[in-house]
């Protein structure tokens, strides 16, 4: 259960330029939402192997974690209002929207740079991850094309 | 199409639900498939007190200059509900409440627990409850925390929507979070529904 009746003001962490809420048709949603969904459940599988007491579920699109001490967390696609839910035994629930940062600046249209972004404080879902669960969920690995190149070229 | 599915009082399913530790009715909402559980988990009994026991089922009328109307949450997800506040206001305190919510067992038990507690409490109390207040008393399980958040958007709603209508009473900035208005999913299918904003 969350532990705080009177949350404080919440903290806006590492707000780059505010991004924008992205209209998504279903397809998109879909695939970011599963990538998204996918390296979770990597990481906490991860999570799981290094521990006894973490127990992972992913069923039915619904990934279900029991950490402890923290308590069970649930996560799931919501695809009515293209959001990822999640709920947290320590901050509560919350509701992610897929949000496009900079799309002007360095990133391509179509480079997926953006994130799950809880729009009433503007925190992001894997920051959330990152301080609750320890992972770490980056979109931005495996060949994408926004990447920058490598030091060494390959040839 | 709010009449046809927003019947709270269960009570064809009150006798299936002393049965069954769930609801029958098609409200039940999204989520995880039962089948690979062993435990069957049921609702808390508080849950099942408030489905069978709704307290302040009802409307009132959304035009009167005294009632604020929350409407928050989608069908499409599962869950709708519609808050209605009457404000005396002379000193801002509600002095009456109705509920209609669509949804599931911790959905309407939710919404009808807020209803209990906003009675009597003044705006500026009302903008302060939080859905971990009602989560608790409920004992709400991790997957249904969505539904106190839902009824504590719902009243917030209620309370801008009164604000909307009487601009001249004392104004909260939603009990000095600052967030910003809850974003209400509902489709509005009338030109009437309830303004979102609260104007000084």
């Amino acid at each position: 259960m969350p532990h705080t009746d009177e949350p404080e003001a919440p903290e806006i962490e590492e707000h780059h330029e505010s991004g924008v809420h992205a209209d998504l048709s279903d397809e998109e949603y879909h695939q970011h939402a599963d990538l998204y969904m996918e390296r979770m459940h990597e990481q906490v599988e991860e999570l799981q192997e290094g521990r006894e007491d973490v127990e992972v579920d992913y069923a039915a699109g619904v990934l279900s974690v029991t950490f402890p001490p923290n308590g069970t967390y649930i996560v799931n696609k919501q695809p009515a209002n293209k959001q990822i839910w999640l709920s947290s035994p320590l901050s509560g629930p919350k509701r992610y929207d897929w949000v496009v940062s900079g799309e002007s600046m360095h990133q391509k249209a179509e480079g997926g740079s953006g994130d799950w972004v809880y729009m009433r404080d503007g925190t992001r879902m894997s920051e959330l991850l990152r301080k609750e669960l320890g992972i770490s969920i980056d979109l931005m690995e495996e060949g994408d094309a926004t990447k920058k190149p490598t030091v060494d070229p390959v040839e | 199409m709010f009449r046809r599915v927003l019947a709270t009082a269960p009570a064809q399913a009150s006798r299936a639900l002393q049965s069954t530790a769930r609801p029958t009715t098609s409200s039940f909402a999204r989520t995880i498939t039962p089948a690979a559980q062993p435990a069957r988990r049921s609702y808390h009994e508080k849950v099942l007190d408030h489905y069978n026991n709704p307290r302040n089922v009802g409307s009132m009328g959304k035009n009167q200059q005294d009632v604020g109307t929350g409407l928050v949450g989608a069908p499409a997800c599962g869950d709708v509900m519609k808050i209605q506040i009457k404000v005396d206001p002379k000193d801002d305190t509600i002095t009456d409440v109705k509920f209609k919510t669509f949804g599931c067992g911790s959905a309407i038990a939710s919404s009808s627990y807020l209803t209990e507690l906003v009675k009597g409490m003044t705006l500026e109390q009302a903008s302060r409850i939080r859905n971990t207040e009602i989560a608790k008393e409920l004992c709400l399980p991790p997957v249904k925390l969505h539904c106190s958040m839902l009824a504590e958007d719902g009243i917030k709603s209620a309370i801008s929507n009164y604000y909307s209508k009487n601009p001249k009473a004392k104004t909260t900035n939603l009990g000095g979070t600052g967030s910003s208005m809850p974003k209400i999913e509902v489709e509005t299918l009338r030109s009437d529904a309830p303004a979102a904003t609260a104007t000084a």
